[in-house]
């Protein structure tokens, strides 16, 4: 036998093998848990739907949010002042950035030119440049600037202070806020629809959905999704969005941006919050707050499917390959 | 197991919360509280869990191995009202409302003024990603700063007037450690405020060792004649040594004039600071009042907390009086 054919078996057993082998990594992926009350983030296989490890974040992480290249996954440690910079594919820390005065909430601009900080605990909204994290305005906000939207032009964010009821816009070429329109009570998360023509804003205190027309700083619509109506994740098809209805008994609604009235719901218990979406749209990843839980809801049977144990007061998911974000 | 008993408490935590606190929260409009409520019944929940491991441990300890024998155990009622109050966090919960939007209008003014106070972590970098280590430094630091606002207490003739409170029950058990006047813990709660504006808050997820830590004070302040040992005592507050700080008549030693055995969780402070004494002797507990409404209040509520304002009022416009008049 030659060495050639000697070679042939392992040659060929090898190729089989590191063929299964990146076949089962590409189906493998972690999902990043952020656990505010813990100060952690937990690890998830999304292949196994287990918790596989745990690190720690920092002092009050409240959100986080992928860095537009999906490069890393930024943690805000509200109380630390801190950004913490973890690598979504291996979990690993990657820095920290120190300094960014109680980050709450996160966002980037579409054109990826402004950081935006919501300071929740201290009214102010804190504008950086995303190129370096520097500071570039600090803008008061009262009372409890919540979550963040912008228009497609990046020119102005929108802020939902939860504490005024009000939706304040921010110029962002000037730094200042320009107007503020009052909306239902407690508002929370808030998002833009693709048109760029109406905010949407999940109103906490109640149970619907405001859509504003933001040119015309008027309310034009209210759709009715269930108690407490909390945040909002695109479904990826330029046409639907995810709305967290935040109680107990929680759920989950599918709402038509086009026709602008919700067209599904998925009972999510234990205060679903955060979402993340799969980049095939089968399965949709919400933190149950309330119930130290990742609830994964399978949108083909449109059923929770699996409850995975977290932290305490799991507060924001992620993973790579998720649907596009509008 | 661990799994088991934590869905346990999750179940008993969002029903409470879904039943009692939610919809109060949102009839009043304070939906933007609901997250802290939820935080809230967890603390009440680990609350009635600690108190239901003080009555477990210490109560039999008083019962069968006491320092000092008592035919009746009226007078620690009013200990079991500040515990229960204390615990289920209606004090903490007091505290937090008045003091919250004062530091919160601070630390605003000072973020504005581009001042983020430092923290620990910024001092001593390694320590971002060792929060176990983190928590440890920390909670020295905060013994040290209580053993201060202690020994204060017992200094300042206003501060007396309300610390007082404490040290009056002559019945002193594992309840008594929540026994303070409600000023008093203002007070301790704006200490608390301004250290962490000094030096960041400690991480707040090591629940377990928080529960512990309460636990330890709890049994500093138990009726027993249990103590650490030679060497023990050096190490943790026991029960022999805190019981001195309550004796009634004082060391004669003029270092102890205003007081010993101040420290809260870690002897070193007495030791450093020369405010130690460790004797083999069970000293009864209590103050010598000075008047028939000081004595009145001894046992009652409502009355402690009207006697401690006028004590304070008086201390504050008149002559001064601390531990040792």
């Amino acid at each position: 036998m030659s060495f050639v054919q000697r070679m042939k078996l392992p040659l060929l057993t090898g190729l089989i093998i590191s063929a299964l082998l990146s076949i089962s990594a590409a189906q493998a992926e972690t999902a990043i848990v952020l656990n505010s009350v813990d100060e952690n983030v937990s690890f998830i296989d999304t292949r196994t739907y287990k918790e596989t490890g745990r690190a720690p974040a920092c002092k009050e992480p409240h959100h986080l949010i992928a860095t537009p290249d999906d490069s890393s996954v930024i943690v805000a440690c509200a109380v630390s002042n801190e950004l913490v910079f973890f690598d979504p594919a291996t979990g690993k820390e990657q820095k920290r950035i120190k300094n960014i005065s109680d980050p709450y909430q996160l966002g980037f601009s579409p054109d990826n030119k402004w950081f935006v900080a919501n300071s929740l605990r201290l009214d102010r909204v804190d504008l950086y440049r995303a190129a370096d994290y520097s500071l570039v305005a600090r803008v008061p906000a009262a009372k409890t600037p919540s979550h963040m939207a912008f228009d497609k032009a990046s020119q102005f964010v929108f802020i939902t202070l939860q504490d005024s009821n009000e939706v304040l816009a921010i110029d962002l070429k000037t730094q200042q806020p320009i107007w503020k329109v009052p909306v239902g009570p407690t508002p929370a998360g808030i998002h833009m629809t693709p048109d760029d023509k109406y905010l949407l804003v999940g109103i906490m205190g109640a149970d619907y959905v405001e859509v504003i027309d933001w040119r015309a700083r008027k309310t034009v619509k209210k759709i009715v999704t269930a108690k407490a109506a909390h945040n909002f994740l695109a479904r990826g098809d330029g046409r639907h969005v995810f709305v967290s209805n935040r109680s107990m008994n929680g759920s989950i609604s599918l709402v038509d941006m086009q026709t602008l009235t919700e067209v599904e719901k998925y009972d999510v218990p234990g205060g679903p919050d955060d979402m993340e979406i799969r980049a095939d749209g089968k399965e949709l990843w919400a933190t149950a707050r309330f119930a130290r839980k990742v609830q994964v809801v399978n949108l083909e049977q449109k059923k929770l499917a699996y409850s995975i144990p977290v932290g305490r007061s799991p507060h924001g998911v992620s993973f790579i390959s998720h649907a596009p974000r509008q | 197991m661990m799994q088991l008993l934590t869905d346990l408490f999750i179940t008993i935590q969002g029903w409470l919360f879904d039943t009692f606190v939610q919809p109060v929260l949102f009839a009043l409009g304070l939906a933007s509280y609901v997250e802290m409520g939820f935080e809230g019944v967890e603390f009440v929940l680990l609350g009635c869990i600690e108190l239901a491991i003080a009555y477990a441990l210490m109560r039999p300890l008083e019962a069968w191995w006491p320092a000092e024998k008592w035919a009746e155990r009226r007078a620690v009622k009013v200990d079991i009202i500040y515990s229960v109050l204390n615990r289920m966090g209606v004090i903490p919960l007091v505290v937090f409302v008045l003091l919250a939007p004062v530091f919160m209008e601070l630390e605003s003014w000072l973020r504005f003024h581009d001042v983020i106070p430092r923290q620990l972590e910024d001092w001593l970098p390694g320590l971002d990603t060792k929060p176990l280590a983190s928590f440890v430094i920390y909670l020295v630091i905060l013994d040290f700063a209580e053993y201060w606002r202690h020994r204060l207490s017992h200094t300042f003739g206003w501060w007396w007037a309300l610390h007082g409170i404490h040290h009056s029950q002559r019945q002193m058990s594992f309840w008594t450690d929540s026994r303070n006047h409600l000023l008093d813990d203002v007070i301790a709660g704006v200490w608390f405020a301004c250290l962490s504006l000094l030096i960041g808050v400690p991480p707040g997820h090591f629940i377990g060792l928080l529960i512990a830590l309460r636990l330890v004070e709890n049994l500093s302040h138990t009726n027993t004649r249990l103590d650490f040992g030679t060497i023990g005592d050096y190490l943790i507050v026991g029960p022999r040594y805190h019981r001195w700080h309550h004796a009634i008549d004082l060391p004669a030693d003029p270092r102890f004039q205003k007081g010993c055995n101040f420290a809260i969780l870690l002897p070193i402070w007495d030791i450093l600071f020369g405010t130690l004494y460790l004797e083999k002797g069970l000293p009864p507990t209590g103050i010598h009042e000075q008047s028939a409404e000081e004595i009145a209040a001894r046992d009652n509520f409502w009355a402690q907390q009207k006697l401690g304002l006028v004590l304070f009022w008086k201390a504050l416009t008149g002559p001064a009086k601390s531990r040792s008049a």
